[in-house]
């Protein structure tokens, strides 16, 4: 990606801190604390964020637990925090196609009572405020493309070149990427995020582990009537448009003033290569519980993001020489509770308790960052993530098998004959369309099972994307690197019917006729909203996801 | 009054500063309108033909390329002098770029991106789009006066805008501007793309989207352009593929464009590409497909296989 060396800057800090989410700014918030407590010399600390402003990449739910919230910033209250609505309402039902099916109590996990909804990119959002406040440096606009290295030692990153047109030739407004080395860098870049992949893979870090389930979640935030649902009801459900065979559900959380953010989480371990998680996302709000919410409301944002629903034993080892990973790099998420920006924010705050007493004794290796592990292990993020260690992996059984263990674990503590529970990575579930279909091979241009779109309460995706806000300059590289388009033609067009166009959820990938008859890939890089599903779900593994350039991507404001 | 800053480059007016004029009369009260520059003398008699209390000429050397620190310092001076009420510019680059800086010296409030006003002799009341033209908000402008509102291109007619019965007196405003002061040094214009165009200043535009299947049949389109005497233009598969350059793409990763007539040929009507041309006067779809979302915005459609509609509407606009 990086061209032949250019007039390219250094930039020395103490700490630095990849990804301003959830985790990173705890972790930036975390350090500054820790500095005035324990006074010394200054450190320097700097933030890198990829999109062009705080917060504008963030998606979640998003319900938050706020008890890391509480340890890090007591008087959070005071300071304005954005939480729109304490919950006050707690439903979960099965749904069949057209009809709801109560549970007849709450399971413990799902219970909310003390947390708050929030709008994620809001929350994010004051939590830059802060960090900005306490004179750290918050660089947003400025994705990092590679991690430096000394040996085997995390020295820094390199922040990605800007001004390179389409066939990666300099343009007028070309900038090389800048060298920012570091004593210790937190890598906060979300889930399967680019240096965090690198890393784990160069280094190994996820042996002995179990591969990481991901799962989809597609969300639109829609402005209703006032007043058809209480603020701080919080609705979960199981069942349709899902199957037994996938793993999922929809949430639908009401804050003041009419706005719902209603979505649908899709494992990324399905088998069917026909499945598309947006048409099923469409059906999901034709059911008659969504659509009674939804009717006569306007859609007013959309946006898709993966999520790291492996838990307990995908977590891969999160320290080695001068790094550290937190959040959902980490995959620090609770699938079972549906939460993960408390465990961001906490692994944040352990990350920084770490990386600043390394500072302090000037030994950021790994033996010294490992204390960060200890950290964790003697933490809630451990109480509440071993408990539910096998519960994604149960569901890969399929529903009724998963529920069934998920009633167990809370009696057992999440102990299973076979702990961990065997799992395959999330692409291997998908079938061949000869295997799933066997004779009845659909044709894959077309849905399977088709959504009606009306776009007023269902959409294509592409009218979604532009919901996103989502833009990226046009004449760069793509992002999306496929190393063998070869594959896409041939292979799997036969074996599997092209699952990338389905269910990547911003209408990035498309098959057009290549004029011979034949279909090609056509990459429309500008419209990705950076969930990263693609790099996770591709069953042959060749897509790689790497950051455009700086200030692209989703605008997620109110998410 | 309402002061208007026209623009123009090199001694040619842009065309939406007859826009922002109409903008302006249409608001009501006295008119005046400001054109900066070295030796525009052609430009600002072209601007006397409108129906307004007088047109202010800032000749000086120093504006003779645009910069905006020159630009912020001469309307500064002017405004302080003038005392209008608001001050309405065309939504082009160049205001873009100095507009907010402008606002920002005077501390006053701009309103950008401005499609519509209404109660125009009331308290006026602003309409801007939001969330990407999905949307539109109604705004007032708080705070002291002068107001700076740019308005979007093609929304005020340019041929609305009311002449005068004889031409407006032209008057020398006797502002000193210190080159000293403009910390930008222009460079020799370029342009990035061979043959740039500028697509907002099409009064006709024929644009093809996927429909066209192929790139050996832009010649179709680009003989019904040639018949109406329009530019040729594309969604966005069409510049994807690089069928035709990616300054001729239309919608929101390209240009927005408002001209008189825009002819859709195999456009299914995204709602990126709407944005980027509804504000067309006459929207006339030509599409096979009768759910295409075109059709929601077409004044007319033609439910119908391009290749046979268009030869037909070039061998009638040829007869």
């Amino acid at each position: 990606m990086n061209g032949p060396p250019a007039d390219r800057e250094t930039l020395e800090v103490d700490v630095l801190i990849v990804g301003g989410g959830p985790a990173g700014m705890s972790a930036a918030l975390r350090l500054a604390q820790l500095q005035k407590e324990k006074g010394g010399e200054q450190l320097s600390i700097a933030v890198l964020e990829k999109s062009r402003e705080p917060g504008a990449h963030m998606l979640s739910g998003a319900v938050l637990d706020p008890s890391a919230l509480k340890d890090l910033i007591p008087d959070f209250k005071e300071k304005g925090a954005p939480l729109a609505s304490e919950v006050h309402h707690d439903h979960i039902y099965f749904l069949t196609k057209n009809s709801k099916f109560p549970f007849p109590i709450t399971p413990p996990p799902l219970r909310n009572h003390g947390n708050y909804i929030i709008s994620v990119n809001r929350f994010v959002k004051w939590m830059a405020g802060l960090v900005e406040a306490e004179g750290i440096d918050l660089f947003s606009g400025f994705p990092a493309s590679e991690l430096l290295y000394d040996g085997a030692r995390v020295v820094g990153v390199r922040t990605r070149d800007q001004g390179i047109d389409k066939h990666g030739a300099k343009k007028s407004t070309f900038e090389p990427g800048v060298d920012i080395r570091a004593n210790v860098t937190i890598l906060c870049d979300g889930v399967r995020g680019n240096l965090t992949k690198a890393l784990v893979r160069r280094l190994a870090l996820d042996e002995g582990r179990l591969p990481q389930i991901y799962a989809l979640g597609i969300k639109e935030l829609w402005e209703v009537p006032k007043d058809r649902i209480a603020a701080g009801t919080v609705i979960h459900t199981m069942g349709y448009p899902l199957r037994m065979e996938e793993f999922g559900g929809c949430f639908l959380y009401a804050m003041p003033d009419g706005l719902v953010s209603v979505g649908l989480v899709s494992g990324l371990d399905y088998r069917d290569p026909m499945f598309d998680p947006h048409i099923a996302f469409q059906h999901a709000k034709q059911h008659p519980l969504m659509e009674s919410m939804l009717r006569g409301g306007q859609m007013v944002r959309y946006g898709a993001k993966a999520l790291p629903e492996g838990g307990w034993h995908t977590i891969p080892r999160v320290y080695a020489d001068g790094v550290l990973i937190a959040g959902d790099a980490g995959g620090f998420l609770n699938s079972m509770r549906l939460k993960g920006l408390h465990l961001a924010m906490r692994t944040g705050m352990l990350a920084a308790e770490t990386a600043f007493d390394a500072t302090r004794a000037n030994d950021t290796s790994s033996a010294q960052l490992r204390k960060y592990e200890d950290r964790i292990n003697n933490s809630d993020v451990r109480r509440e993530l071993y408990s539910v260690r096998n519960v994604h992996q149960s569901f890969s059984y399929g529903l009724l098998p998963g529920l069934m263990y998920s009633g167990l674990s809370l009696v057992t503590g999440g102990w299973w004959v076979r702990d961990p529970m065997p799992v395959k990575a999330g692409y291997e579930h998908m079938a061949k369309l000869a295997d799933y279909y066997g004779d009845n091979r659909p044709d894959v241009d077309v849905a399977v099972r088709p959504a009606k779109i009306d776009r007023k309460l269902t959409f294509d995706k592409l009218t979604n994307v532009h919901f996103s806000g989502t833009r990226h300059a046009e004449d760069q590289p793509s992002h999306l690197i496929v190393h063998d388009t070869d594959i896409c033609r041939t292979r799997c067009r036969e074996e599997y019917g092209n699952p990338c166009t389905r269910f990547c959820p911003a209408n990035v990938y498309e098959m057009v006729d290549a004029g011979d008859g034949t279909k090609k890939l056509q990459i429309n890089a500008s419209n990705c909203v950076h969930c990263k599903t693609c790099d996770i779900m591709d069953p042959y593994q060749v897509i790689d996801w790497v950051p455009p350039e700086g200030g692209g991507g989703p605008q997620y404001e109110g998410m | 009054m309402i002061l208007v800053v026209a623009e123009q480059r090199e001694g040619k007016l842009n065309r939406a500063s007859w826009e922002a004029i109409a903008a302006a009369q249409h608001a009501g009260g006295p008119v005046k309108i400001a054109v900066l520059g070295s030796a525009v003398d052609a430009v600002a008699s072209e601007l006397a033909a409108a129906e307004a209390a007088e047109v202010i000429v800032v000749d000086a050397p120093a504006l003779e390329q645009y910069t905006s620190d020159g630009h912020v310092m001469t309307l500064a001076a002017l405004i302080a002098e003038e005392q209008p009420s608001q001050v309405f510019l065309p939504h082009t680059y160049q205001t873009r770029d100095f507009a907010p800086a402008l606002a920002a010296r005077l501390q006053r409030a701009l309103i950008t991106d401005v499609t519509a006003l209404k109660a125009p002799r009331g308290a006026m009341v602003f309409v801007r789009p939001v969330f990407q033209g999905k949307m539109s908000a109604e705004v007032t402008a708080e705070g002291p006066s002068p107001h700076f509102v740019t308005c979007q291109i093609g929304a005020f007619r340019a041929d609305a805008a009311k002449r005068g019965s004889a031409p407006a007196s032209v008057r020398k405003a006797a502002i000193d501007v210190d080159a000293s002061k403009i910390r930008q040094k222009p460079e020799a214009p370029f342009k990035e793309a061979k043959q740039a165009v500028d697509l907002s200043q099409a009064e006709r535009i024929v644009a093809v989207g996927r429909g066209i299947k192929a790139q050996e049949h832009l010649e179709v389109a680009e003989q019904l352009a040639q018949a109406l005497g329009a530019e040729i233009a594309a969604s966005r598969p069409i510049c994807d593929a690089g069928w035709l350059p990616m300054d001729r793409q239309i919608g929101s990763s390209g240009q927005t464009v408002a001209p008189k007539l825009y002819l859709a040929l195999g456009i299914s009507g995204a709602i990126q590409h709407l944005v980027g041309m509804k504000g067309a006067r006459t929207i006339v779809a030509i599409n096979k497909d009768p759910e295409a979302p075109i059709f929601e915005i077409a004044d007319y459609g033609i439910e119908g296989d391009l290749f046979e509609v268009v030869p037909a509407l070039i061998a009638e606009l040829k007869k």
